[in-house]
C-alpha cells in the first residue's frame, strides 16, 4: 500500500469520530467521504484542504509542487492574518511544463526548495503534492528528505493531492503532516501551568486577535495555534502545552486526538462564535488546566471575566432586539458554527429556520437539537434549489452562508451575510457576536432589499 | 547643478534637490519673516475645532473657494448644444478666455466662443460698435449658422440692450437680416452658471418660437406626439447624451434634444478640425415648439425655460439629476407616460443588473457617510442615490442652492431613516466645507476637482463627481444617467472605498495582515 493510501486509511479510521465509530467495519473501510458526483457541483479538493489548514503558519514557504493551476488560482486567498512574517501571503509553485510531466518533476522540485532556502531563509519549507506530479510518480515524501538532508532545514511534505478526496479530507491530510514531521521537534525556552494550544482555528479577519486579550486576561498563554497566525517553532513545540482546545471540529480532530495520545495533552470541543459557547470555552480551557495541575483560582478568576463581558455584549445586543425580533434567520454553515452562533441570534430576538449539517457532526447535531428542539431545523446537504425555493417562500428573511451561497440569496431577493472565510469582520468571541449582530442588522436594513423584491415599477 | 540634459527633472523632483532646498529655506528664513511652526501648527489645529466653524459660519460678506461659476460660462454651454453655432459674449474679451479654458480643461476639446471685445472707451459710450464689428467679424471669418448672444457683467452695467444692438447691427449689414442671431442677458453677478444656462436656453427657444425679435410671424404650435430633452448644464453631457439617446432608441420614442453638446465636445482626431460638430438643428430647435411635452434632467438649470415652454402649451417635467434606480425609473416612467411607448425588457434587465451591482457591493457602502458638494441638482441626483444605497449623504453643500433647493434636500432626507442625520447647507461655498469636514465627520467627499484641497486638508477621500473635473481625464465620456450611469457612480464610489481601505492596509509589517486580494 502507498504511503498515500495507508494514510488516508489512517485517518478515516480515526477513532475520535462519532461519526466514524457507528459504521460497520465494512462502511469504515470505504472512508467517510461519499462519493462524489459526477457532474454535480462540488467544493474543493484534498490539496486545496491541506493548503488552508496549513496557509496560516506565517513563516514557512508553502511550496506547490505541480502545474500552475493549483497555486495560481489560489495564492494567499484567504484573510488569514499575521503579526509578523509575511511569507506565507508569498505564492511558491513548481509550475511544472510539459517536459516535466514527461521526465518527472522531481529534480524542478528540489531546485524550487534549494532556490527558496537559498532567497528567503524560512525556518522551514512546506511541500505540497498535487494531482499531475503525484500521477506522475514523484516522490515528494524523498526529495523533502533529500532536501532537508542537504540544505540542514525541515523540508516538509505534504501528501494530499486533489484526487484523494473531499477539502475535508485535505485538512486532517495537513494535520497528519504536522504530526509526522513538525510537532515535537523542537522545544519551548520556558513552559508555564497555563499553556494551551489552539488547533483549528485560522485566525480569519483576526478572529483569534479578538479572543486573545480574553486569554491574557486569564492567565493562560496560547503555546501555539494551529494553525493561525502560528509560527513554525510554535506548531514544533506544540506539545508541551498543558491542554488544548479543538476549534473546528471535522477539520483537526485528528491533531487533536494523537496529541491527547501521545503527549497526554487532554482536549475539548469548543468554540469562539456564540456569547454562552466563549462562555463554556473559556471556563472549560480553566477546568482542564486545573486538571492538569494549575492553580484553581484561575476558575475564579475566567468566571469573573465571563460575567463582565458577557455583561457587557448582552448589554451592546439589547438595542438591537426591538429591530431585529420575530427576523428569520436560516444557516447555511457547517461544523460548530451550525449551531455556536444560535443562541446569541436568538437573544437578539431572532428565529432560526433552518441550519445546515452537512459538514456537521453528531455531536454538532445533538447540540443544535439541545438549543433549537425541533430536528425539522436542520438541512442536510441542503442544494442550492432548495435554498433557493426556501428562500423565495420568504421562510427567512436572512441568510448567514459562505461566499458561494451569496447568489443564491440575491437571486432568490434575501439579504445575505457572508460568514466564512471571505468575510471581513471577526465575528469570533463576546465583541465578534455583537459585530455579527450588527452586520445582521445592517445587512437586514439596507435599502437595496426593498428594490430587489420590487418588480420595476413599470411591470 | 542637478538639473542637466542627460536626466532632465521635471518640476515634482527638480525642487527637492538640496541646492533647491536650501535656496528655498534661505528665502523663508532670510525674507519672508516667518511666523514659529509652532504657532503655524496651533492656528492650523484651532481652524479644525467647532469655535472655527462658528466664526466661519458668521461670515457675511466673503466668500472663499465658491463651488460655482459665472452665468455667461453657462450661456456658452447652451449655445455650442446648437448646429454650427457660435456663441457671442458682448463684452469684455477676458472673460471669455475663462470660459474657453474652463471648457477645454475639462472636456479636452477646444471650445469656439468669441467676444465682443469691449474696452475702455466702450464701457464709456456703449458697446454698439463692438457689437456691429463683432457680429461682421464673426460672421465672415467662423461661417456660423447662428451666432448665440449673451452679455458679460460689463455690459450689463453700463446697461447695453442687446435686442436693440442686434437690429443696428443688421440694419448695419454686420449678418443677413434672416440670420439667427438669438440672445439673452446674463450678468455674472445675478445666479450662476446654471442661471447662464437657463437663459440662454430659453433666449433660443423664444427666437425661433416668438417670431425671430418680431422679423417673423410667430410660428403656430401644431402639437405631434414627439419629447424635448433638455439635459442642462451637465458635466457628463458627452457621455450623459448618448446614453439618453440610446434610451430613448430602444423605446422606440420619437424626440429632439434640445441642446446637444454631445459631438462638439467629442471630436474624433482625423486631421479635420470641427468647428462646430453635431448639436440640435435650427429646424429641429424651432419644431421643438410642437413636441408634445418636454423633459427637463435638472430643474434648476432650466427654471425659466419650463415655464415658458409651459406657456406655449406643453407639458413639462422636471427632474433632478436623476442617479439610481428610483430616479431613473422615474425618469423611464415620465417618458413611457409621455410617449405612449413601454419601456422594454432591455431596460428591465439593466435595472435588474443595477438592482444586483448594489445588492452585491451593499455590505461596503451601508452607514458610510458623505459629504457632496455640487449643482443643485447634481447634489440632489447624487443624495438620492446615496440614500438608495444605504449610506448617509451627512452634508449636503451647493454654492448656488436657494433656499428652495434646501427645502427640497431635506424632504429627500426626510423620505429615508439614512437621511436622518443629515444637513443641507445652501449658498455656503467650500471653506465652509473645510470646517464641516472637520466638525462633521465623513467618510468620503464627492464633489470637483476643487475637492483636491479639501481632501489634502481633511484627509477625506475625494470621490470625484462633478463640474470641473480637470485632473482626470475622459470622466465626461462616461454617463451617470440611466442605470448604466447609476452603475458608473456605484462603481466610481467602490472603487474609491476600496483604494481607502487599501490604503489603510499596506504598510509593511505593520498593518498589510489586512492588505487582501479580496475585497
Amino acid at each position: 500500500m502507498s504511503t498515500l493510501t495507508s494514510k488516508i486509511q489512517v485517518v478515516f479510521e480515526e477513532p475520535a469520530c462519532g461519526k466514524n465509530l457507528s459504521k460497520s467495519e465494512k462502511e469504515r473501510k470505504k472512508g467517510c467521504t461519499k462519493q462524489l458526483a459526477p457532474g454535480a457541483a462540488a467544493g474543493g479538493c484534498a490539496f486545496d484542504g491541506a493548503k488552508i489548514a496549513l496557509q496560516p503558519i506565517t513563516d514557512v514557504a508553502h511550496l506547490v509542487h505541480g502545474p500552475i493551476a493549483c497555486e495560481g488560482n489560489s495564492w494567499d486567498n484567504r484573510h488569514a492574518l499575521s503579526s509578523g512574517s509575511a511569507t506565507y501571503r508569498t505564492g511558491f509553485t513548481t509550475d511544472i511544463n510539459e517536459l516535466d510531466v514527461v521526465y518527472g518533476g522531481e529534480k524542478r522540485l528540489y531546485k524550487a526548495v534549494k532556490e527558496i532556502i537559498e532567497k528567503y531563509n524560512p525556518p522551514a519549507v512546506f511541500v505540497y503534492q498535487t494531482c499531475v506530479t503525484a500521477l506522475i510518480g514523484d516522490d515528494i515524501e524523498a526529495v523533502c528528505k533529500a532536501a532537508a538532508k542537504k540544505f540542514g532545514k525541515p523540508v516538509i511534505p505534504v501528501n494530499s493531492p486533489g484526487f484523494a478526496g473531499v477539502k475535508n479530507l485535505g485538512n486532517k491530510l495537513g494535520g497528519e503532516a504536522l504530526l509526522d514531521y513538525v510537532i515535537g521537534t523542537q522545544e519551548p525556552e520556558y513552559t508555564t501551568p497555563y499553556d494551551i494550544n489552539i488547533i483549528g482555528e485560522y485566525n480569519l479577519s483576526g478572529e483569534l486577535w479578538q479572543v486573545k486579550p480574553l486569554l491574557d486576561a486569564m492567565g493562560v498563554r496560547v503555546l501555539a495555534c494551529l494553525s493561525g497566525d502560528a509560527k513554525y517553532r510554535e506548531v514544533a513545540y506544540s506539545h508541551r502545552a498543558r491542554a488544548a482546545m479543538m476549534v473546528c471540529s471535522k477539520a483537526m480532530i485528528n491533531i487533536a486526538r494523537k496529541m491527547e495520545e501521545r503527549y497526554q495533552i487532554p482536549y475539548f470541543e469548543g468554540s469562539f462564535y456564540g456569547i454562552g459557547d466563549m462562555s463554556d470555552s473559556l471556563r472549560e480551557i480553566a477546568r482542564l488546566l486545573v486538571m492538569r495541575g494549575a492553580p484553581d483560582d484561575i476558575l475564579a478568576r475566567t468566571e469573573k471575566l465571563i460575567a463582565a463581558e458577557e455583561a457587557r455584549a448582552w448589554a451592546s445586543i439589547e438595542p438591537y432586539k426591538a429591530r431585529l425580533k420575530g427576523k428569520k434567520v436560516l444557516l447555511i454553515t457547517g461544523g460548530v458554527k451550525s449551531w455556536s452562533v444560535v443562541a446569541a441570534l436568538q437573544e437578539a430576538g431572532m428565529e432560526i429556520v433552518g441550519t445546515s449539517v452537512k459538514k456537521s457532526t453528531k455531536e454538532d447535531k445533538a447540540r443544535i437539537k439541545e438549543i433549537m428542539g425541533d430536528e425539522a431545523h436542520m438541512l442536510d446537504d441542503m442544494r442550492p434549489r432548495e435554498m433557493y425555493q426556501m428562500l423565495k417562500d420568504a421562510r427567512a428573511d436572512i441568510m448567514l452562508s459562505g461566499g458561494r451561497s451569496q447568489f443564491v440569496a440575491l437571486k432568490a431577493k434575501m439579504p445575505w451575510l457572508d460568514i466564512n472565510q471571505e468575510r471581513h469582520h471577526a465575528y469570533a468571541g463576546y465583541a465578534g457576536m455583537v459585530k455579527l449582530i450588527e452586520e445582521i442588522d445592517k445587512t437586514i436594513s439596507n435599502p437595496v432589499w426593498e428594490q430587489v423584491r420590487s418588480k420595476a415599477p413599470w411591470e | 547643478m542637478s538639473q542637466n540634459a542627460d536626466k532632465i527633472l521635471d518640476h515634482f523632483t527638480l525642487f527637492r534637490e538640496p541646492e533647491y532646498k536650501e535656496m528655498l529655506e534661505n528665502k523663508k528664513k532670510n525674507f519672508e519673516q516667518p511666523v514659529a511652526e509652532i504657532e503655524v501648527a496651533k492656528v492650523r489645529e484651532w481652524l479644525k475645532t467647532p469655535e472655527y466653524r462658528e466664526k466661519n459660519f458668521a461670515r457675511e460678506a466673503l466668500t472663499i473657494n465658491p463651488a460655482k461659476a459665472c452665468q455667461p460660462l453657462g450661456a456658452v454651454f447652451a449655445a455650442v448644444g446648437f448646429e454650427s453655432t457660435l456663441p457671442f459674449v458682448h463684452g469684455s474679451q477676458g472673460c471669455v478666455a475663462y470660459y474657453r479654458s474652463h471648457f477645454s480643461r475639462h472636456f479636452k476639446e477646444p471650445t469656439s466662443c468669441v467676444s465682443s471685445s469691449m474696452t475702455e472707451d466702450a464701457a464709456v459710450f456703449g458697446g454698439l460698435n463692438n457689437m456691429i464689428d463683432g457680429l461682421a467679424n464673426a460672421y465672415s471669418l467662423y461661417k456660423p449658422k447662428m451666432i448665440a448672444v449673451s452679455s458679460t457683467c460689463m455690459a450689463e452695467v453700463i446697461g447695453d440692450d442687446l435686442n436693440a444692438f442686434i437690429k443696428n447691427a443688421k440694419e448695419k449689414q454686420s449678418v443677413p437680416m434672416d440670420f439667427d442671431v438669438p440672445f439673452a442677458h446674463t450678468p455674472a453677478f445675478v445666479g450662476s452658471h446654471v442661471t447662464g444656462y437657463d437663459n440662454v436656453m430659453k433666449g433660443i427657444l423664444a427666437h425661433f418660437w416668438d417670431g425671430k425679435a418680431g422679423t417673423v410671424p410667430k410660428l403656430e404650435r401644431q402639437p405631434n406626439g414627439k419629447i424635448n430633452f433638455i439635459g442642462g448644464f451637465d458635466g457628463y453631457t458627452v457621455g450623459n447624451l448618448r446614453e439618453i439617446k440610446r434610451i430613448f432608441d430602444l423605446m422606440g420614442v420619437e424626440y429632439t434634444i434640445v441642446g446637444d453638446n454631445s459631438d462638439v465636445w467629442d471630436t474624433p482626431t482625423d486631421g479635420e478640425f470641427r468647428m462646430y460638430d453635431g448639436g440640435t438643428t435650427l429646424e429641429d430647435a424651432a419644431n421643438s415648439l410642437h413636441a408634445k411635452a418636454t423633459i427637463s434632467m435638472q430643474e434648476y438649470c432650466t427654471e425659466k425655460t419650463l415655464p415658458f415652454i409651459a406657456l406655449h402649451g406643453q407639458e413639462t417635467v422636471a427632474l433632478n439629476h436623476p442617479i439610481g434606480i428610483a430616479g431613473t425609473d422615474k425618469f423611464l416612467m415620465e417618458v413611457a407616460r409621455l410617449s405612449g411607448k413601454e419601456i422594454p425588457d432591455a431596460l428591465t434587465k439593466e435595472r435588474g443588473r443595477l438592482v444586483d451591482a448594489i445588492a452585491d457591493s451593499n455590505a461596503h457602502i451601508h452607514g458610510k457617510k458623505f459629504a457632496i458638494y455640487g449643482d443643485p441638482d447634481l447634489c440632489l441626483g447624487l443624495a438620492a442615490f446615496l440614500l438608495e444605497l444605504g449610506a448617509e449623504p451627512t452634508t449636503v453643500l451647493a454654492t448656488n442652492g436657494g433656499k428652495d433647493w434646501a427645502v427640497k434636500v431635506q424632504a429627500l432626507f426626510d423620505s429615508s431613516p439614512f437621511g436622518k442625520n443629515c444637513h443641507v447647507y445652501a449658498g455656503k461655498d467650500l471653506w465652509h466645507m473645510r470646517s464641516l469636514l472637520f466638525t462633521d465627520k465623513v467618510d468620503f467627499l464627492i464633489g470637483n476637482t476643487y475637492g483636491k484641497f479639501l481632501e489634502r486638508d481633511t484627509g477625506v477621500p475625494l470621490i470625484r463627481i462633478g463640474f470641473p473635473i480637470f485632473d482626470r481625464h475622459h470622466h465626461h465620456r462616461y454617463p451617470l444617467w440611466g442605470y448604466q450611469g447609476g452603475m458608473n457612480v456605484l462603481v466610481k464610489i467602490l472603487d474609491k472605498i476600496f483604494d481607502d481601505i487599501d490604503q489603510n492596509t499596506q504598510e509593511t509589517a505593520k498593518t498589510d495582515y489586512s492588505f487582501d486580494i479580496i475585497r
